[in-house]
């Protein structure tokens, strides 16, 4: 591992791609905790936290993925003290969860007050949002909603560094 | 008798064999409440946190090499938190005020963790 090192908090409502994206990121194996959902439209669902680690330039990630329904909340401020810079994961093709993912974003704002990007997920569905009506929405600047598949590696890399290039312009903890 | 009057019926059979202990609950392993004695607005929290404590605790037991997780006690100043896993199906948590008897808290979480498994 390399120094320094800067703490990315990933969010997002149930079935985002949290868990996937972290994956997908990590270059180590993934701490993961998963048991199975109770909720349906997927097997399983993060329960305390997911975490991976990875290199980018001279800087260490470490990737802290949480769960994403509202029950989990007391994890959420466990999970991501110290976190310098917040991925929110929306899906873009249930509107229903936007309400949720906007919570996750006043969240970020008033309790850990860092920079955060807003990623889109499951652009590959016919009925879905764009993310510019997301950002409308959501009261974004359309720059900070990105569409991004958590499955591809080259699109969840280039998500992750425009935040860690935020996060390195206001905190300046970049070395 | 409906599944979830049975686990509450577990549950109140721990607390009355054992009147120490606080809060019983028990929630699915991904932190749905499925039935809870005496633990009051804190219920759906606590099933939440009790799946977490469990999900991580597996994680760490297979960390460590510690194979299966059996049980997690978290202990404060003023009492424990003790979580035991129901199976792969789900969790139950118990609270007890500090100076209770933690090893009959485990025995009787033992007949509890049968009763309910049985119900599941």
């Amino acid at each position: 591992m390399k120094g320094p090192a800067l703490k990315i908090g990933v969010l997002g409502p149930y079935g985002a791609g949290k868990t996937t994206l972290v994956g997908t990121l990590s270059t180590t194996p993934v701490v993961s905790t998963e048991a199975p959902s109770s909720e349906g439209g997927k097997a399983t669902t993060t329960v305390a936290l997911d975490y991976g680690y990875l290199d980018l330039g001279s800087l260490g990630i470490h990737l802290f993925g949480t769960p994403g329904q509202p029950r989990f909340l007391d994890v959420l401020d466990v999970a991501l003290q110290g976190a310098l810079g917040a991925l929110i994961l929306v899906r873009a093709d249930q509107p229903s969860q936007l309400p949720r993912a906007r919570e996750l974003r006043d969240y970020v704002t008033s309790v850990l007050g860092v920079p955060y990007l807003l990623g889109v997920t499951h652009m590959d569905k016919e009925r879905r949002w764009e993310p510019r009506e997301i950002a409308l929405f959501m009261r974004e600047p359309k720059e900070r909603v990105l569409p991004v598949d958590p499955r591809d590696r080259d699109q969840a890399h280039r998500v992750l560094v425009r935040l860690v290039e935020l996060a390195c312009e206001e905190g300046g903890r970049c070395g | 008798m409906s599944k979830q009057e049975k686990i509450e019926g577990a549950l109140s059979r721990l607390q009355r064999d054992m009147p120490d202990v606080r809060a019983a609950i028990v929630a699915s392993p991904d932190g749905l409440l499925i039935a809870e004695r005496g633990a009051g607005d804190a219920a759906t929290r606590l099933a939440a946190m009790a799946a977490t404590s469990l999900g991580l605790g597996r994680r760490i037991a297979k960390t460590v090499n510690a194979g299966d997780l059996n049980e997690i006690v978290i202990r404060g100043s003023d009492g424990y938190l003790a979580v035991f896993a129901i199976g792969e199906k789900a969790v139950l948590a118990l609270t007890l005020p500090e100076g209770g008897n933690l090893g009959l808290l485990r025995i009787e979480a033992e007949t509890a963790v049968r009763d309910v498994l049985e119900e599941l």
